[in-house]
């Protein structure tokens, strides 16, 4: 290897260094406060690995504040937004994409696009009448917001880049609409469906703003929960930090197992064939 | 099996005029094969056949029935199409099952269907296979077993070759010929290429511009062309034309080229006329016409020579092997008797 291809590697390196590195640390960092006891975490100069490892911060997250109630809130609201944005989202997409209903797609990126709080409250208020506060429907109906356009946008994409030809031989076949769908459409379109099966899990499971709202102390979601550590206690930083990383690893989890379909997804619709 | 019908249809997207009335009768059993340029609407005449398109007025009959307003799976029709269409989620018997599954046709039967296609296409090797494991003429004859299997009225095939390398075209175009000469299921075939047309057909329809310019067997149209697009789009290399006018016995072309004729029909005479002949039909002789030589193409069997007349180039076709060379000047005479001549307006035929 010649000097100037050396330097050139070492200069894509550092680049690469350079672009990742906020993400990189700050999770490194945040790995590192949830080891760490509180004398350590205020320290300075800061110490990125401590003598003594304080673990009882990951114990202390699932002792204290019902946070298996949390998780398993989250579960539960995350499954059904996703499962029914599926539901909806698959036919609907299919439906915008062979009818070439470029507006309804238009209509429904604007209320993806809508921030959250111009329609919450009236919501809160709605679902304060319908007496549904306590329970996990209306966070589960408001999530929808998230999952449902996630998934007709990928869907679209998946379903133009199907031959129309391969539905006209279903059709010759003695297929009707609806059978068509289910035995030829869908089938062809799995991987769509894994990739906004993904992003939908991933939004709706990091989804903050909607959870404070309308949550209560029985149906708070995760993020929520983790707010609330910060605002009741002390900002005690090692629990915060465990917690953090006991909420984002699930998704993590998922992301990195689908990394190569999510990407395949995101490029679908943009290239055909791609 | 059953005769189709199409009577004076016409087909308009918008303002655009894509089949401007058309009448083919297509016999039982009979393979008819719609031939013409891109855009000529041969496509869409086939897609109105299958219900792929709606009919914008006229009438498609098969068997009996009208099936203007008949859906497509009720038409019992099978189609075969360019890219094949196979299902890539299925395996290859799955992909011939599909229609009988979703007919709820007994496991038994299916499975003799399938099994009964798969030898006449031999396939049985493959049944297990995926689409994505299949060569090119491999999906082609997946495609015609799931037609197969569906034992229908009318086989559709919307330019199945084209998808394919030149040898494996020629294997195909054989094979096809050969099922229909044992199913004797009628058949419409769409293609533009006009060797395919010739080769296979029983009946050729040449289409052009949303109209059919001619309907005849293949030799009739090679050797009687109705007009002057017939005559240029069938044959291969396509027939010499030249310009000029009718006189008692001979032709006189633009730049005064004499060329003997052997009939002169009555009406023609004295008329600005369109001469053509065939690249075969010239000869090389002492009396002909001279012209210099521009092209000398060998193929072995037969030797393909451009000579300019009246400033036009000119194929001949000659079946014996000349020693002549570029730039030399030939003299090349057409026989008489072969010779079309068109009007030069309406591009008729002339002669009988």
């Amino acid at each position: 290897m010649s000097l100037a291809k050396i330097f050139r590697k070492l200069g894509l390196v550092f680049a690469v260094f350079l672009i990742v590195s906020p993400a990189l640390l700050f999770f490194i960092w945040m790995v590192s406060l949830s080891v760490k006891f509180e004398i350590d975490n205020g320290a300075y100069p800061p110490i990125l690995i401590p003598e003594h490892f304080a673990w009882k911060n990951y114990t202390s997250v699932f002792e204290s504040n019902n946070f298996l109630l949390y998780f398993k809130n989250s579960i539960i609201v995350t499954g059904a937004a996703t499962l029914f944005g599926l539901i909806v989202g698959v036919p609907a997409g299919y439906g915008i994409a062979r009818m070439n209903a470029q507006k309804s797609a238009i209509i429904i990126m604007i209320a993806r696009m809508t921030p959250g709080l111009s329609f919450l409250i009236p919501l809160f208020l709605i679902f304060k009448g319908l007496d549904m506060l306590g329970t996990l429907w209306p966070q589960i109906i408001i999530h929808l917001v998230v999952t449902v356009p996630i998934v007709i946008w990928i869907m679209i994409g998946y379903f133009e880049t199907t031959p129309i030809e391969l539905e006209e031989a279903a059709m010759i076949d003695g297929a009707n609409r609806w059978q068509i769908f289910m035995k030829v459409a869908m089938p062809i379109a799995k991987p769509g469906i894994v990739v906004s099966f993904i992003l939908s899990v991933i939004f709706s499971w990091n989804n903050f703003v909607f959870g404070v709202v309308l949550a209560s102390r029985e149906t708070r979601t995760l993020p929520v929960a983790i707010y609330n550590m910060l605002s009741f206690e002390q900002v005690s930083w090692g629990p915060l930090a465990a917690a953090a990383l006991i909420v984002t690893l699930p998704v993590l989890i998922l992301t990195v197992a689908a990394q190569r379909q999510i990407v395949a997804g995101l490029t679908a619709g943009a290239v055909k064939g791609g | 099996m059953a005769a189709v019908q199409i009577a004076d249809v016409r087909k308009t997207f918008g303002t655009t005029h894509v089949i401007r009335g058309v009448d083919v009768d297509i016999e039982d059993g009979e393979f008819v094969i719609l031939v013409g340029p891109s855009g000529c609407g041969k496509s869409t005449l086939l897609r109105m056949i299958a219900g792929l398109e709606s009919i914008t007025s006229g009438e498609i009959r098969i068997g009996n029935r009208v099936v203007n307003d008949v859906p497509p799976k009720d038409r019992d029709i099978a189609m075969v199409f360019q890219n094949y269409a196979l299902y890539p989620h299925m395996n290859v018997a799955d992909n011939m099952a599909f229609s009988l599954k979703l007919k709820n046709a007994p496991k038994s039967e299916i499975e003799t269907r399938i099994n009964r296609a798969a030898t006449i296409l031999g396939l049985t090797e493959l049944l297990d296979r995926y689409p994505r494991q299949l060569s090119g003429g491999q999906r082609q004859r997946v495609a015609m077993g799931r037609a197969i299997v569906r034992d229908p009225q009318v086989f559709l095939f919307d330019e199945p070759l084209s998808n394919l390398d030149a040898k494996l075209r020629v294997s195909m175009r054989a094979e096809i010929k050969d099922l229909h000469q044992r199913l004797k299921t009628t058949t419409v075939y769409v293609t533009h290429d006009q060797i395919e047309a010739m080769t296979m057909a029983e009946k050729i329809v040449v289409m052009h511009d949303g109209i059919v310019e001619q309907i005849g067997a293949p030799l009739e149209l090679y050797d009687h062309p109705a007009n002057l697009f017939v005559a240029c789009f069938i044959g291969s290399p396509s027939m010499n034309v030249l310009k000029g006018r009718v006189e008692l016995g001979e032709f006189i072309t633009a730049g005064g080229v004499r060329l003997p004729l052997e009939k002169t029909p009555p009406s023609a005479l004295g008329k600005p006329a369109v001469y053509g002949v065939r690249p075969e039909h010239l000869k090389l002789s002492a009396d002909g016409v001279p012209g210099k030589v521009l092209v000398i193409e060998p193929t072995g069997s037969e030797t393909q020579v451009v000579v300019e007349v009246d400033g036009q180039p000119i194929t001949c076709l000659l079946r014996e092997r000349v020693a002549i060379q570029r730039g030399d000047t030939i003299s090349v005479r057409a026989d008489p008797a072969l010779v079309h001549l068109f009007d030069a307006e309406t591009g008729k035929r002339l002669t009988d």
